[in-house]
């Protein structure tokens, strides 16, 4: 059973953090010369990213954006919504259940689809949306715990 | 003899590395991972003294996190959960370390989970988190 003052926190909670807000949309167009310059900056030279050659012969048939370069994406969009709050006490827990590939559009964004208590703080329950036109590329969730306004 | 690990030499409760890897929160690698990844956020710009980094500089160290594991070339990044603790500085020095907390194979594809901590030079947590890979071809 919820307290009145776990209602009463619920009922303050910043419309942006509120079930059902939509976060900002960031969107970036992928290509090889990005990918190059990702593998450059995070020293992640994996051949599936930087070699076509290699990649012919993998599981995707051509190189594929690193995950974490996606990802890296969607840290950016969190903080969009948050002020940077993300940065300081953020969560986020996915699957990339899609390559990326050169050429592809990205448009990432997220949901509220709860705010739960979570140790001792309200936090909003984000689904995450990223998706290359139809083509899904991550699935997972992320958490931002929010400070709530006195009544 | 390769310098990679093969699947089966990999073991649950492994650390790796033996000792935790220092990463230098430098503003050479801040400013790097900010224009590959196009981020212009006035948030990492600031030149009072105090230049707040991207926690999701999290993906360079990673990197050499995963590196140290020695795995072989052409795996996959499946899965990762991050969790961060307090904002970062540019200029601070982390030490992260990973252990080998599951292994299993579906589809015929080789996995290993990972769980690390990157901490400050007092011993402070500063992220943690897990991460999913598929294991390389090693033969």
């Amino acid at each position: 059973m919820t307290s009145p003052d776990a209602r009463s926190a619920m009922s303050n909670v910043p419309q942006r953090f509120a079930v059902g807000a939509t976060l900002p949309v960031l969107t970036r167009d992928v290509t090889q010369p990005m990918i190059d310059a990702y593998a450059k900056a995070s020293g992640d030279f994996n051949p599936i990213h930087v070699d076509p050659e290699f990649s012919r012969t993998g599981p995707f048939g051509r190189t594929i954006a690193h995950g974490l370069m996606t990802l890296a994406f969607v840290a950016q969009m969190l903080n969009d919504w948050t002020d940077g709050q993300f940065d300081e006490c953020g969560e986020i827990d996915i699957a990339f259940v899609g390559p990326v590939y050169t050429g592809d559009h990205l448009e990432i964004s997220g949901v509220v689809e709860d705010v739960i208590s979570s140790e001792g703080r309200l936090a909003s329950q984000v689904k995450l949306i990223c998706k290359a036109g139809d083509r899904q590329i991550l699935a997972g969730t992320a958490l931002q715990p929010i400070e709530v306004r006195k009544a | 003899m390769a310098d990679f690990k093969r699947y089966d030499e990999v073991a649950i409760g492994d650390l790796y590395p033996p000792e935790p890897l220092r990463f230098e929160v430098s503003a050479a690698v801040v400013d790097g991972f900010l224009a590959a990844t196009g981020n212009d956020d006035p948030r990492y710009r600031s030149a009072d003294g105090s230049r707040r980094a991207p926690s999701m500089i999290a993906s360079v160290y990673l990197i050499d996190l995963l590196n140290a594991r020695r795995s072989p070339p052409g795996g996959i990044h499946a899965k990762q959960a991050l969790r961060f603790h307090r904002p970062l500085a540019v200029g601070e020095t982390l030490k992260i370390q990973a252990r080998i907390v599951d292994k299993y194979v579906r589809k015929e594809r080789p996995y290993i989970v990972s769980s690390f901590e990157a901490r400050s030079e007092d011993g402070t947590v500063v992220a943690s988190g897990r991460v999913t890979s598929i294991w390389g071809r090693d033969q």
